[in-house]
């Protein structure tokens, strides 16, 4: 490496200037700063480009009346009043509601439970965990159209087996019926999403010291006490991030009710996600209407984004 | 005391193995449906006829797949877009990520903090923006538009999970490097990346997994056969009359196999990662 002392050399050689040059050049490229903005360069574009830039036309986009392709046009709130004033939204919101409070409800409890029993010490248990992780590792696709053959009216699974033990004698249509096909939709995405659950717990137990179970257990607590005064307080952050994260990614997911309802019978497994696209893709083509769905559940998305984003980075920077 | 709660415990153990059996059984039932369908003739499918262990085992189903269905050319798609957006968002995070964890310049915590929040941003609220866009540079229909969307989702989440495992890579390490010659660049490449092998794996199984999993952006984006990926193709081909279970059973089995293995393969990395990041809830 050159030192500065060639920059007070009066008159460099035309060589050494070159080299001067470079020199700099490459001492600039090397600074933490410049290095730092360059490296960052790529992903930042992809931040802003992807994320930012679609996020922000989003927004200007519910204000509009457009179409794929054309340039939209200027209307104010009217699709946000159109919305308000539509029951088929209302009924949205209150499915989504549902939908996202009931699927994560379950997934926890039964995750928890989960990560509780293959805590416990025997034979083969490492085996029979992978087993169960596995609906998480398959594409959430092909969970979903397995479930809706297993849904099946007539050669279904469950139906062939309900009929078969004579427990019905008409084939329960799961999926069209209006009051099923919501409990239904929500048992594939509790199956496809509880394994995070179990994932996130079960690494939070095994965090647990040990001794903590010791010292109780000498003191004469009960496995009760055990659970609700050690392992219930020192699961607590992994509680609240897991519930934050699937509350995100359970609201927004839409592939579920896209194969097995497409938001029907009657809108009553119409989510927002969904709605979104019918309304952006389907035949009208009403893209701001769609992102106007889209953004009016962002407020309540983004208290959690925020909230996890903080929890995130203060984990990272405990490492 | 301690005698009752040892009762306790063996009576837990006892709950604990009734409850895992029947979690054993739920987690295993579809997968037992989805293969004994894919290998079962039409008539062991429907009707009166239909049973619920196959009789007579066939693999025409698969047969069925490859011969009369565009499945070969999805399959080939799916394998361009995880390969290229997973070899893409791998070289931008391991740069982003680096200089985030180890170079000192200003605005490092805030792109930090962006970097989190874009990736916890849901692909179904840009799905419409990023439709519009993808019509105006005319990269719908085409895998390359593919490749590009997936970094929106990618490039944060592995950035994020290189930065902090770049960061429990030990400085002195690198400062030691720095001495002896290397500088930046090459410290990067030659002491910190190969300590940071698993997270390597785990950001690789992350990108090539969400890739071929993904569906919103590939349904929305394709509307040709040229261009579909697996997950779209197989929604497809439920929409179409004459396609039935058992082909599409077959094909679902094949799809899921994939991620599956590299799953297996790469469990107790993607564990340890997952806990740490966390996707798909």
């Amino acid at each position: 490496m050159a030192t500065p002392t060639t920059v007070s050399l009066p008159l460099p050689s035309s060589r050494r200037g070159l080299r001067w040059r470079r020199d700099r050049v490459q001492r600039f490229l090397l600074r933490d700063a410049t290095l730092g903005y360059l490296f960052l360069l790529p992903a930042l574009l992809v931040i802003l480009g992807l994320v930012a830039y679609p996020f922000a036309s989003a927004i200007v986009m519910t204000f509009q009346a457009k179409t794929a392709g054309a340039p939209g046009r200027f209307i104010g709130l009217e699709n946000y009043r159109e919305l308000f004033n539509s029951e088929q939204f209302l009924r949205t919101v209150f499915n989504t509601v549902v939908y996202t409070a009931v699927g994560v409800g379950v997934k926890f409890v039964l995750g928890l439970g989960m990560a509780l029993v293959l805590n416990q010490e025997r034979f083969c248990n490492n085996l029979f965990r992978t087993f169960l992780l596995i609906p998480w590792a398959i594409p959430t696709v092909m969970s979903a159209l397995n479930w809706r053959w297993i849904f099946d009216d007539a050669s279904g699974l469950i139906n062939n087996v309900l009929v078969r033990l004579s427990l019905i004698d008409e084939a329960i249509s799961w999926l069209s019926n209006p009051h099923l096909a919501m409990f239904s939709v929500i048992v594939v995405v509790v199956w496809q999403g509880t394994p995070f659950f179990t994932m996130s717990f079960l690494a939070g137990l095994q965090a647990i010291p040990k001794e903590l179970y010791e010292a109780a257990e000498i003191d004469g607590a009960s496995v009760l006490q055990q659970f609700s005064y050690i392992t219930l307080p020192r699961l607590r952050p992994i509680f609240i991030t897991a519930v934050m994260l699937s509350a995100i990614l359970t609201s927004a997911a839409i592939q579920f009710v896209l194969v097995l309802t497409n938001g029907g019978p009657a809108d009553r497994t119409m989510i927002f996600s969904v709605l979104a696209y019918h309304l952006a893709l389907g035949g009208a083509q009403r893209l701001g209407m769609g992102a106007a769905v889209s953004l009016i559940f962002f407020p309540i998305l983004v208290v959690f984004i925020v909230f996890l984003t903080r929890r995130m980075l203060r984990e990272k920077a405990g490492d | 005391m301690a005698i009752r709660t040892s009762t306790q415990r063996r009576a837990l153990q006892g709950v604990g193995n009734g409850v895992l059996v029947l979690m054993l059984l739920w987690t295993a039932i579809p997968f037992y449906w989805m293969i004994a369908t894919s290998l079962k003739h039409d008539k062991e499918i429907y009707g009166y006829e239909a049973t619920l262990i196959p009789q007579r085992p066939t693999l025409n189903n698969y047969a069925t797949v490859f011969r009369e269905t565009p499945y070969m050319l999805y399959l080939r798609n799916s394998v361009a877009v995880a390969v290229g957006s997973t070899v893409l968002s791998m070289v931008i995070a391991v740069l982003g990520a680096y200089a985030i964890a180890r170079l000192n310049f200003p605005g490092r915590a805030l792109l930090a903090r962006g970097l989190v929040f874009t990736y916890l941003v849901p692909t179904s609220l840009l799905f419409i923006p990023m439709f519009a866009l993808m019509s105006v540079l005319r990269l719908t229909d085409s895998l390359h538009g593919l490749i590009i969307a997936y970094l929106g989702f990618d490039v944060p989440f592995c950035t994020w999970l290189l930065m902090g495992y770049f960061k429990s890579v030990p400085v002195e390490l690198e400062e030691a490097a720095r001495v002896d010659g290397c500088n930046r660049v090459s410290a990067l490449v030659r002491i910190v990346l190969p300590m940071s092998l698993p997270a390597l794996v785990v950001v690789t199984f992350f990108s090539f997994t969400h890739a071929w999993n993904e569906f919103l952006y590939a349904h929305v984006f394709t509307s040709t056969t040229s261009a579909r990926t697996v997950t779209t193709g197989l929604v497809n081909f439920m929409s179409q009359d004459v396609f039935f279970w058992g082909p599409l059973m077959a094909s679902t089995v094949m799809s899921a196999l994939p991620p599956v293995l590299m799953f297996l393969l790469f469990q107790r990395w993607v564990v340890k990662g997952l806990t740490l990041g966390g996707v798909k809830g």
